[in-house]
């Protein structure tokens, strides 16, 4: 059904890593298995990168990965605990952006930042208007994000990574409707927050390049 | 604590601005409430007698249609541009945010209809007596309706057939505080006291805004999988 690459464990057990850890995930929609036996083990500074055709059950494992969803088989374990007998010591160490961009049409780019922060929990990192300058949307602070592109409202649901703390990010298709100076700033996000002793999975259809950083595969579906 | 009261501050006042840019949505299920009661005299016809005797029921009918009606959108948004992920996975129990949510809904659709609801009362001569029966039946009542309708919502977000569904669930679960408001105005108009009823009706109140977040989140939890 399906080949993999594994991150397999060749970084010595320290107590003070990140450590994520999945083992015989199996996910089933609509009487059809999406995927099974999907195992692997990221540590601090890991990057892996979801592989698979549409409809291969990318988005579904992130899901399932952040906890929005339950897998029909197998286990997750965060720090050797179950994710789900830790669910808020988990969810505060996660970041995710899914399809959807959840940020609210209606607000502007701070509003929307301003919750962000405070549903996260965490004290921001930097301040809001660094992190505008950051996804390159200074001056637009007071247009509500209705009247921004789809590009600059991806952007704002980006800004998340900036301005919270976590530090296991699950990003699904994040380039979608960017263009190519959105593209790089991620890029060197990734780039930065692996080097930072975070833990990024990721799918994406687009090629990319990191720097200093090794991607892992894993490969969904048939071949 | 502290944390967790200024999140459900920031939700409650999210949902607060949103409605204060969207107006005319938040207008809505309160023109609906004033024309519906308009249409009650044209059908019965004006002897007073009889519009004394009914004003207090179709105002609590109409208020229950209303509320259903307003409920439909609390989470709708949410839903679709994916809020309702992020706020699965904040660092906060849903249940908290949930509640911030149903809190700020009742302020801005369940205060306002209070308000035209009693101004629609006096105009359609209701006696003194029973209008403040109705008015404490209204204060009462309708935070159980949002708390209870929510659980409802929660349940059938994004779905097709949505609106229809919700209403043949909720309205159901509205029985209970229909018969013991009504029970207070009828009492009242004949001069009996209604402490019992009103009793009841914060018996309600207090076992909604304890559970129903509960159920809400659970609910919106299942909906998200």
């Amino acid at each position: 059904m399906m080949e993999r690459q594994t991150a397999q464990d060749d970084h010595t057990e320290d107590a003070g890593l990140s450590q994520l850890e999945v083992s015989g995930l199996e996910c089933i929609r609509q009487d059809i298995i999406l995927f099974q036996d999907i195992s692997f083990k990221l540590q601090s500074g890991d990057l892996l990168q979801v592989d698979g055709l549409n409809g291969s059950g990318k988005s579904s494992l992130l899901r399932i990965l952040a906890g929005l969803m339950q897998q029909n088989a197998g286990k997750i374990s965060w720090q050797r605990k179950e994710i789900s007998t830790c669910r808020y010591e988990y969810q505060q160490e996660l970041s995710y952006i899914g399809h959807l961009n959840g940020v609210k049409d209606a607000l502007t780019a701070l509003e929307n930042l301003r919750v962000m922060v405070a549903l996260a929990g965490s004290k921001p990192e930097f301040p809001l208007s660094k992190a505008l300058d950051q996804i390159e949307l200074v001056g637009m602070e007071s247009i509500p994000l209705s009247r921004m592109s789809a590009g600059q409202k991806r952007r704002v649901a980006l800004a998340r990574l900036f301005i919270t703390k976590a530090a296991i990010w699950l990003l699904d298709e994040p380039f979608t409707s960017l263009d190519a100076s959105g593209k790089l700033v991620i890029e060197r996000l990734i780039a930065e927050h692996c080097a930072c002793g975070g833990i990024i999975i990721f799918s994406t259809h687009q090629p990319m390049e990191i720097k200093d950083c090794s991607i892992m595969h894993i490969h969904l579906g048939k071949k | 604590m502290t944390s967790y009261w200024n999140a459900f501050r920031v939700i409650f006042l999210r949902d607060i601005i949103l409605a204060s840019r969207y107006r005319a949505e938040l207008a809505n299920p309160l023109i609906f409430f004033i024309m519906v009661i308009v249409l009650f005299p044209f059908a019965f016809g004006s002897d007073p007698d009889l519009l004394r005797r009914v004003t207090a029921g179709m105002i609590w009918i109409t208020a229950l249609l209303a509320s259903s009606l307003s409920l439909e959108g609390i989470f709708r948004s949410d839903y679709a541009d994916g809020s309702a992920e992020q706020m699965v996975l904040s660092g906060y129990p849903l249940t908290l945010l949930v509640a911030a949510k149903i809190a700020a809904h009742w302020c801005l659709t369940g205060l306002p209809l209070i308000i035209i609801a009693m101004l629609t009362a006096y105009l359609l001569s209701l006696p003194t007596q029973a209008l403040q029966a109705l008015f404490l039946t209204l204060f009462l009542g309708t935070p159980v309706l949002s708390l209870i309708g929510a659980i409802a919502v929660a349940l059938t977000v994004g779905l097709r057939s949505g609106g229809m569904l919700l209403s043949l669930i909720i309205l159901p679960l509205y029985m209970p505080i229909l018969i013991f408001s009504m029970l207070a105005v009828e009492n009242a108009m004949a001069d009996i006291p209604f402490d019992a009823e009103l009793y009841f009706l914060s018996g309600m109140l207090v076992l909604s805004v304890t559970l129903a977040p509960i159920a809400t989140a659970y609910s919106l939890r299942i909906r998200m999988s």
